[in-house]
């Protein structure tokens, strides 16, 4: 089966524009969440992870007479970023000139996923600004302007499995890959400010007031962020053939499944996570007799789902504890928050560059570890000495996804 | 995975929802539904009418890490949201009700699903523009031949878009399931095949939709897509076009029409008549709904629906109705050559059983 690599990144986050910055910032572990500047956001706690103003790309307003919403434009910029890391040139409009060498454009797809889509702005029609026309606007256009900005003609998907919405991107773009329906998929996710997605998770008394706190004993609940994260998933036979600059790594296992429990709480054994996991893990190769193989040659480190709510943090840490012992840990959230349907991607954006770096950048500090989860946070930057990352992302829903990212072949 | 993988899926189960004149206490019970928006209940009654169709057995017969869901949406949670935002605006976040809270997600919609029926193989929620119901049909059978599960419920669902919002015009409400098996599963628990279906989507870029190559760039794509579903061109094929008035709509019944491109509609393709045009909604449905009432054509015929939006999206679905089915619909070449013969539905596999037949798998009576 040919393998699925990554040869592009791209990102639009809390650290700023671009993946540079997103690296330093993850060194850096210096990040607080601010309050929205939405005077109509009536709730206790207002407080998000936001993309700074000044890297807020200022349009399109509209493409081929669709208005965008901020998750259509952030995903338009780090699909972008991660088109031109991968050296792919975009498909001529018509009447211009096809470029020699390019992928043919039936064979290039987009997954990608976003929880909220582009509810920002029906909320803005909602109080008072007026539609630019009577068109109809399905909230969950993100793949679909990116198709159109690229010129991509296969298989355009939005998977919308909440929080582990861009997780399931990810792998059903490497599904397209190995059944052969494309050569290139771009995918990701990304997610924005949504003032009626806040104000549920505040109503649900599920927002922390201070800051995003995984696996901390004060923890009270999660933080949102937003932003983009934009992978190019890439068949290494056309890798091979267009001689790719850089592959960040491969996606080398995924893992799904559902709890069937209840609408918003984990099932609390993770029988279904574990499941996930297990299948992820076997699927690349790197699982041990035990578990997950810790280690040179193993798995290196996990990028965990830990939102900083009181039951997720223990029940993904009993699992991990279980099957991946003594593997550390780094948490996206705690950096620039929960990003929703784009934490899957933001979190496969950090395993991608982990391994291309090989070094585990620090923790942000949350405070005293809550000692019902026993999964090791390191303070410090480390040599990363694992040949695979894994990735978890979960969802109201009881929606599970496990993805395994390896090292690139040398 | 979790098993090997399936091919030669067949639908076993169609169930249908119309918005006007739903009860809910007479689709789904008095008890434990009040508080679930509407796109919800529509799509749990008709998943409930389709496995009513398909048999007691047709998801008990597999564990429940063997059985996957899918359902298509794009409007399902726009009025809530909208009624949502009124209250956080007007009097604060407080006065949310927590029951509907959790609902801004749009994956909840499907959500209930899996609890009443087990269902812990995979949940997807698609929301791509028009073509998510085709959709979830698409990835859903490609959950399953890639060993996910062994059985599908997928389907769409919508709700009516709030008065005022953009599209409310053309506002789709109502929901369709199919339940998918393999068909010597089918044949074997004595249910009736009704015919299988497969999807392919592309997406054809609105600026080349525009642009005076648009039909042929647009005939192109679905002739890739039939061929990719094992259709044979010399097979009369009836179509159904589910489409708006964009460029992108326009492209594609330009390409379905024989005029338009002097005899190269899909690539000289024997169509049976002119294809019939459906408008286009503002959601996902009815593209599948056309589906549900294509599989109950008479055998044989093999039938296409096509759809696309404005946006780009665009998906064909190939329906091979009945039970004696000679050309798998679906499959891509490598993995109808591994299916099985197909053999005729045993007689007596009752198709048309009731709808008020008690909820399989069902674990729990209320919300919690």
């Amino acid at each position: 089966m040919d393998d699925v690599l990554v040869t592009g990144l791209g990102a639009l986050s809390p650290l700023g524009a671009g993946v540079d910055a997103f690296w330093r910032g993850m060194h850096k572990a210096d990040t607080a969440p601010t309050r929205v500047p939405d005077p109509l956001a009536r709730m206790d706690h207002p407080l998000m992870y936001l993309v700074p103003e000044a890297d807020v790309p200022d349009g399109p307003e509209e493409q081929d007479g669709l208005p965008l919403g901020r998750g259509s434009r952030f995903a338009l910029a780090a699909a972008r970023e991660a088109v031109a890391d991968a050296g792919l040139t975009v498909v001529p409009g018509p009447g211009e000139r096809p470029e020699a060498g390019g992928p043919d454009p039936r064979r290039v797809a987009v997954a990608l996923s976003s929880g909220m889509g582009d509810t920002d702005l029906h909320e803005g029609w909602w109080t008072g600004e007026a539609p630019a026309s009577g068109r109809w606007a399905p909230p969950f256009p993100l793949a679909s302007v990116v198709g159109g900005w690229f010129g991509a003609q296969g298989v355009n998907t939005c998977v919308s499995n909440a929080c582990a919405a861009s997780g399931y991107a990810l792998s059903v773009g490497a599904d397209l890959i190995r059944s052969g329906e494309a050569d290139v998929v771009i995918a990701g996710g990304a997610e924005a400010y949504s003032r009626v997605a806040l104000a549920c998770f505040n109503r649900l008394g599920a927002i922390d007031p201070e800051r995003c706190r995984p696996f901390a004993v004060e923890r009270r609940g999660t933080v949102f962020g937003e932003g983009a994260a934009v992978l190019v998933l890439e068949s290494a036979a056309h890798a091979r053939a267009r001689g790719v600059r850089t592959v960040y790594g491969r996606l080398a296992g995924t893992g799904w499944s559902c709890d069937a429990y209840h609408a918003t709480a984990p099932e609390p054994s993770g029988e279904q996570i574990e499941r996930a996991m297990r299948e992820a893990l076997r699927e690349a190769g790197a699982e041990a007799e035990s578990g997950g193989e810790s280690g040179s040659g193993g798995l290196g480190f996990v990028i965990p789902h830990g939102t900083g709510t009181a039951l997720n943090d223990v029940v993904e840490s009993r699992v991990l504890d279980a099957l991946t012992p003594g593997t550390p840990l780094y948490s996206v959230k705690a950096l620039i928050g929960h990003t929703g349907g784009a934490a899957g991607a933001f979190a496969a954006l950090a395993a991608g560059l982990v391994l291309h770096h090989r070094t585990l950048p620090p923790n942000v500090p949350v405070g005293e570890p809550d000692p019902e989860c026993a999964v090791p946070l390191p303070s410090g930057s480390a040599p990363m000495t694992g040949a695979y990352g894994l990735v978890n992302a979960y969802a109201f829903g009881g929606n599970n996804i496990s993805l395994v990212f390896g090292e690139a072949a040398a | 995975m979790n098993s090997e993988p399936v091919v030669g899926l067949v639908v076993t189960g169609i169930g249908t929802v119309d918005a006007d004149g739903f009860d809910f206490r007479t689709a789904l019970g008095r008890h434990g539904y009040k508080y679930l928006p509407a796109a919800s209940q529509y799509f749990l009654a008709a998943a409930k009418r389709a496995l009513a169709q398909a048999g007691p057995d047709a998801l008990e017969a597999v564990g429940p890490e063997q059985r996957g869901a899918a359902v298509g949406t794009n409007s399902a949670a726009v009025a809530l949201h909208h009624r949502m935002d009124r209250t956080v605006t007007e009097t604060g976040a407080g006065d949310l009700s927590p029951v509907t809270a959790p609902y801004f997600s749009i994956n909840l919609f499907g959500s209930r699903l899996a609890t009443e029926h087990d269902l812990k193989g995979f949940n997807l929620t698609l929301t791509s523009p028009r073509v998510a119901g085709l959709e979830a049909l698409q990835t859903g059978q490609r959950a399953l031949a890639s060993g996910r599960a062994r059985r599908l419920l997928a389907g769409a669902t919508e709700e009516a878009l709030p008065e005022g919002e953009p599209g409310a015009g053309l506002s789709e409400a109502g929901a369709v399931a199919l339940v998918l098996e393999p068909e010597p599963a089918a044949r074997s628990r004595g249910a009736a095949a009704l015919g299988r279906v497969g999807v392919r989507s592309f997406f054809l870029p609105p600026k080349a939709a525009a642009s005076a190559e648009g039909a042929e760039h647009a005939a192109a794509l679905l002739r890739d897509a039939l061929d990719a579903l094992g259709h044979r061109p010399d097979r009369p094929l009836a179509v159904t076009a589910v489409l708006d008035g964009s460029p992108v709509g326009a492209a594609m019944a330009a390409a379905l029409d024989e005029k338009a491109l002097g005899g190269r509609a899909l690539g000289g393709r024997a169509l049976v008549g002119q294809p019939e045009r459906v408008p286009a909604g503002a959601g996902a449905l009815e593209p599948v709904a056309r589906v549900a009432a294509a599989l109950g054509a008479p055998e044989g015929h093999p039938h296409a629906v096509v759809t696309a939006a404005a946006e780009g999206n665009a998906a064909v679905c190939l329906i091979t109705p009945g039970a004696r089915l000679d050309a798998p619909a679906g499959a891509d070449a490598s993995a109808v050559a591994e299916a099985p013969a197909i053999p005729e539905a045993p007689a007596g596999a009752d198709a048309s059983a009731g709808s008020e037949q008690p909820m399989s798998g069902r674990r729990r009576g209320s919300d919690r």
